[in-house]
């Protein structure tokens, strides 16, 4: 579960990203977070990857307080948040199976749990054909599916994807939020997706928090009119 | 645990593969720093045997005071009591007769001076040996205030300026070996900032699925440590050969007078010492790197 209880976050240099901005999102729930550019979605997404800290509310994640975790303990909260952004940043030297394989080798996952668990997601996003495969081979919803897989396969509760659908065509977009919405039934992991893409939350309506200003614009539920 | 020891071996020579041209250029640079390093350390160890065999030889020459009352043995006693003083002999005047005839080879002199031995100009003395070079001027001080005592020789002002300024190249050869650990620790630094730089889409990839700092950081001071060892290798080699080849070439006396410290075990261990600072020079140059890089990024 998250929950943002006035969360305001102010850069150094004076920029107030966020404002006193609170919501809720419970366990399995699939979300998306629409707004302009420097609305403060970013800062919000780098707040529940434990990459920034609240400069005044909390920020609680599964259980954590973002803003006291310890800086050394910022690695074990993150095997609990996946997440995917639209340059994918896969290694170019690595195939596709080791690509999503090194996700599992860092956190010293045991080897025949490793190809298993590598085999399993692969099938689950639809790219176990490409699994020798190098990243250069791939076409963009092939290498989003490739980052999504390296994503979940340490089964984070959380996946947060950052604009997944923003190198690709409509179609490839479909498909890729359709995998989200299976890895949301399949694997039970809440799901929160930054876009700019109207269309494809009115192809696939879920619920929709807009951000302004570092502000909640709006919360609307699934099936609302955006 | 193994799996993870062997992997962070092989990641960190496929680090230093992957940026060779960098890497060699950086134990280039340590190789240089190294063999400088290496040779204030030999220059540093010589100059303290040498000092140490100078100070050795400082004695200081008591003469007692012809008529005087008092016993050898009490005033050895007040003599051995004097802050500084290792112990003190006492010869007779005949014996500082004997010594000084001994410094002729040539036996006619000899025989010349042994002719003198009735109206012997020495005098009873003591030769007081002091634990330290640094002790001298005290103890000659303190020598001079009492009563039986005579005269006071010691080595010379001389002496004392050759001790002082050998005591000051050490010191400064000490200073020098520090600053240059520090300079190919900064070396190092700069070779792995580099190779951070180029790998931060892998070390993004880690912190984003949830490797631990020591995970990330553990390559990257394998490759560290890699360029200081080969940096350390040259000047290991360079060292041993060329020491030896100093003191087989001058019989280990230098300029004469200065008698080298031999080889055997000396050099090894200055050559496994230069090992070892390029090994840490290695892990720490690539520690703070990393750990700059780390602690900048939560």
């Amino acid at each position: 579960m998250i929950k943002i209880e006035n969360v305001s976050k102010v850069y150094k240099n004076g920029t107030r990203a966020l404002d006193k901005i609170n919501l809720e999102v419970e366990d399995e729930e699939f979300v998306y977070i629409v707004g302009s550019t420097g609305s403060g979605k970013s800062t919000l997404i780098k707040i529940l990857d434990g990459e920034e800290v609240p400069s005044s509310g909390k920020a609680i994640v599964n259980g954590t307080d973002v803003g006291s975790l310890r800086f050394s303990k910022v690695p074990i909260y993150r095997r609990n948040v996946g997440v995917v952004f639209q340059d994918y940043r896969l290694l170019p030297r690595k195939t596709v199976f080791e690509n999503v394989a090194y996700a599992l080798e860092v956190v010293d996952t045991p080897k025949k749990v490793l190809r298993q668990r590598v085999r399993e997601v692969l099938k689950l996003v639809d790219i176990a054909d490409k699994s020798n495969a190098f990243p250069d081979e791939l076409s963009g919803g092939q290498k989003q599916r490739v980052a999504i897989a390296r994503a979940i396969a340490n089964k984070p509760k959380i996946l947060i994807a950052d604009e997944p659908t923003g190198n690709l065509d409509p179609r490839k977009s479909d498909e890729i939020i359709s995998l989200f919405e299976k890895i949301n039934t399949e694997e039970h992991t809440t799901i929160l997706i930054v876009t700019h893409d109207v269309e494809i939350v009115r192809h696939h309506p879920k619920r929709v928090i807009m951000i302004e200003s570092g502000n909640v614009a709006a919360d609307l539920p699934k099936g609302a009119k955006v | 645990m193994f799996r993870r020891f062997f992997h962070h071996i092989k990641e960190g020579f496929y680090g230093f593969c992957r940026h060779i041209g960098m890497a060699l250029s950086s134990a280039s640079a340590v190789m240089i720093t190294l063999i400088l390093i290496g040779l204030f350390i030999v220059l540093t160890f010589n100059l303290y045997a040498m000092t140490s065999s100078i100070e050795d030889s400082i004695t200081l020459s008591a003469l007692i005071k012809d008529g005087t009352t008092i016993q050898s043995e009490d005033l050895k006693r007040q003599i051995e009591a004097i802050e500084g003083v290792e112990r003190a002999e006492f010869h007779t005047k005949d014996e500082e007769f004997d010594y000084y005839l001994e410094t002729y080879n040539d036996p006619d002199l000899r025989a010349f001076y042994e002719t003198y031995r009735e109206d012997n100009p020495f005098k009873d003395a003591f030769i007081v040996y002091a634990q330290s070079g640094e002790d001298i001027p005290h103890i000659k001080d303190s020598l001079s205030k009492m009563s039986a005592i005579d005269e006071v020789y010691d080595g010379g002002d001389n002496t004392y300026t050759l001790v002082e300024v050998l005591d000051n190249v050490r010191i400064v050869g000490g200073l020098l070996v520090g600053a240059l650990c520090i300079l190919a620790i900064y070396l190092i630094y700069n070779t792995i900032k580099i190779t951070i730089a180029s790998r931060s889409d892998e070390i993004w990839i880690m912190r984003n699925v949830g490797a631990k700092n020591g995970y990330i950081r553990a390559p990257f001071l394998v490759e560290g440590i890699i360029i200081g060892f080969i940096g350390a290798l040259i000047p290991m080699l360079l060292l041993i050969l060329g020491y030896i080849y100093l003191y087989e070439t001058y019989n280990g006396l230098l300029f004469g007078a200065f008698s080298l410290l031999h080889p055997y075990p000396f050099i090894f261990y200055v050559a496994l010492s230069l090992l070892g600072i390029g090994v840490i020079v290695g892990f720490f140059g690539s520690y703070i790197s990393v750990f700059k890089y780390l602690r900048l990024r939560r």
